[in-house]
């Protein structure tokens, strides 16, 4: 797939659609180390108001595109624009935008609280009170006065983010925010990552290997190979693409559901499962599927949709 | 403003971490114990001292006060600073990149340059806290312990500064000793842009100043060309303070040699710096 075949889409949730310029857009970036072309030529926008989900396998170039974004690194060509402003115009490009770059790290020896005043200071969102506030956001205030390195990694990755909060972003940078975390720690953070989409008007801007995480929060997708950006557009147009895709049904009756898809010709493929069963279909028989089944009496107790993300992903993979 | 804020920082930064007042505490500690090994030691050559000049000498006060004490401090410490400075100069930028925050500094809408200034600011600053501490520990407690007096300076012979003029060469003294202090410190900071440990800086920092110290005291005729050139040579400078009269050229000439030493290493470090690529 070429660049011009990318998938081009509206963001599905844009809270600031009013604003023309989107919230991140890359031209033409490539970095290489050494003999490893890590970017090559890699171009994407970002919606204003989308959580947008940046996918790729280990080693493909997320993390690179954020370090460049973000400061860390530099680009060998190419040059982005963050919120309207462009980075050839210097480091100044990165107001309004904050990054959490991969695990958060701290002054260990300091608190929670004087962790966030060092950041706070230098963009001026140093108040007792604006820090206090992210700290309870984000369910630490009771620990403030601790020092960081008594605090969990869960614990740590919400420090992060509310020190990424700080500035009173307009676009958040989060590079696999949940590395490193037990389940319950990464539902926390995406918990807070929808949260703080909804009540602080941020754009994420979110790299992950973690297709399911992705597929839980994400309006808009880009994947990237091998440091080329293999597609691009809203998750709901993506999965638009998808001839077929599996999807599990709980039913009331399995044996005579069973006997009902076999027959059906909008099923590819129909596998019982322990408590549900698992069937092939194309994405747009689904509507047609389900009120045939109504129809014909089956209880159905709920149609999940599983490893949709993961199915394009692979396919995509297979591709390149 | 931004520089200002950032500076802030790296004080705070410096001044929370307990490495950085191992050398206070460990002055704090042998700087009495050697005044006191100083006024033990020194009644017999207080003795032999008057009854050489007096005659030719009206001193006041004792000649192994305070301010003589204060001399003789300075000259064995000049040596074991370095090393002390070396683990705050060593760590401003290294320490953040084994911590891993330099990721969330360097992702602010700073410029690097702002980084780096603030980072040389509040270690020059660190440096001047610590001579300053030296000199007041050293001086006062001397004072306060030895009482004051003329002072007894052992140069081309003995000479006697009067008590009123030994407190500017003191000042003087220190203050030349600062600018030798504020190298060693570039010099840890130039070897902490470029690793991600801070052991590393501390070691190279002392490494190179050991070796250009011995290449510039080895009374070899090989190296004799070479030494006007190695900063060390100029280290111990801070004792032409107390000559009379003061060499003023030789003086400013060695300062002139460190400062562009200063600026060579700063600058080496800011390129480094500015170019290196975070990864980590």
């Amino acid at each position: 797939m070429t660049e011009t075949e990318l998938i081009t889409t509206q963001p599905i949730n844009s809270i600031a659609a009013d604003q023309s310029s989107p919230a991140l857009a890359c031209f033409g970036l490539s970095k290489k180390f050494k003999s490893i072309q890590a970017l090559d030529n890699v171009s994407l926008t970002v919606p204003r108001g989308s959580i947008f989900g940046f996918l790729g396998p280990n080693g493909a170039g997320k993390s690179t595109l954020i370090r460049v974004v973000a400061g860390l690194i530099a680009a060998d060509n190419g040059h982005f624009d963050i919120l309207g402003k462009s980075s050839l115009k210097g480091h100044k490009v990165r107001e309004g935008m904050s990054t959490l770059v991969d695990r958060a790290d701290f002054y260990k020896n300091l608190s929670a609280y004087q962790n966030m005043k060092i950041l706070g200071r230098i963009t001026g969102h140093d108040s007792d009170e604006h820090i206090n506030r992210l700290l309870d956001l984000l369910g630490l205030y009771d620990r403030r006065k601790d020092k960081v390195k008594t605090f969990s990694q869960g614990m740590k990755q919400r420090l992060g983010l509310a020190q990424s909060l700080l500035p009173d972003p307009k676009l958040l940078v989060l590079d696999e925010p949940t590395t490193g975390l037990d389940p319950q720690g990464m539902h926390e953070i995406r918990d807070f990552i929808l949260k703080i989409a909804a009540e602080q008007n941020v754009t994420i801007f979110l790299s992950s290997h973690l297709l399911h995480e992705v597929e839980l929060i994400c309006s808009d997708i880009a994947l990237i190979f091998n440091g080329k950006l293999a597609a691009q557009g809203s998750m709901q147009n993506i999965f638009r693409e998808i001839d077929n895709v599996t999807i599990e049904l709980e039913v009331e009756d399995s044996k005579t559901t069973l006997a009902f898809l076999e027959k059906n010709d909008l099923v590819s493929q129909v596998t019982p499962l322990a408590n549900a069963i698992s069937i092939e279909i194309h994405y747009n028989k689904i509507p047609e599927l389900i009120r045939l089944m109504t129809a014909a009496k089956i209880n159905i107790f709920s149609v999940s949709q599983r490893n949709r993300l993961e199915n394009y992903f692979l396919s995509l993979m297979e591709e390149k | 403003m931004i520089l200002l804020k950032l500076t802030r920082n790296e004080l705070y930064k410096i001044f929370s971490l307990v490495r950085s007042y191992i050398g206070m505490i460990l002055f704090t500690g042998i700087v009495p114990l050697i005044l006191w090994g100083y006024g033990m030691g020194t009644s017999h050559i207080e003795g032999q001292i008057e009854s050489s000049v007096s005659d030719m000498f009206f001193i006041e006060g004792s000649p192994t006060n305070g301010y003589t004490a204060a001399y003789f401090i300075m000259n064995f410490f000049w040596i074991h600073i370095p090393f002390l400075l070396a683990l705050v100069g060593g760590d401003i930028f290294a320490g953040e990149h084994a911590n891993g925050t330099f990721r969330v500094y360097a992702t602010r809408p700073i410029s690097r340059l702002s980084i780096f200034l603030s980072k040389v600011l509040a270690t020059t600053i660190y440096t001047f806290i610590f001579v300053f501490y030296f000199g007041i520990l050293t001086l006062g407690l001397g004072l306060i312990w030895h009482g004051g007096g003329d002072m007894l300076v052992f140069h081309d012979g003995v000479l006697i500064l009067e008590s009123s003029d030994a407190l500017v060469r003191f000042f003087l003294a220190y203050s030349f000793s600062f600018v030798n202090m504020v190298l060693v410190s570039s010099i840890a900071i130039f070897f902490s842009t470029m690793v991600r440990n801070a052991v590393g800086p501390v070691i190279g920092t002392m490494a190179l100043f050991i070796f250009i110290l011995m290449v510039s005291t080895l009374p070899l005729e090989v190296f004799k060309s070479i030494q006007p050139y190695l900063f060390t040579t100029y280290f111990s400078n801070w004792e032409q303070a107390f000559y009379d009269p003061i060499p003023w050229g030789d003086l400013f000439r060695g300062v002139g040699l460190v400062f562009s030493n200063i600026v060579m290493f700063l600058g080496i470090a800011l390129i480094i710096f500015r170019r290196k690529d975070i990864l980590s």
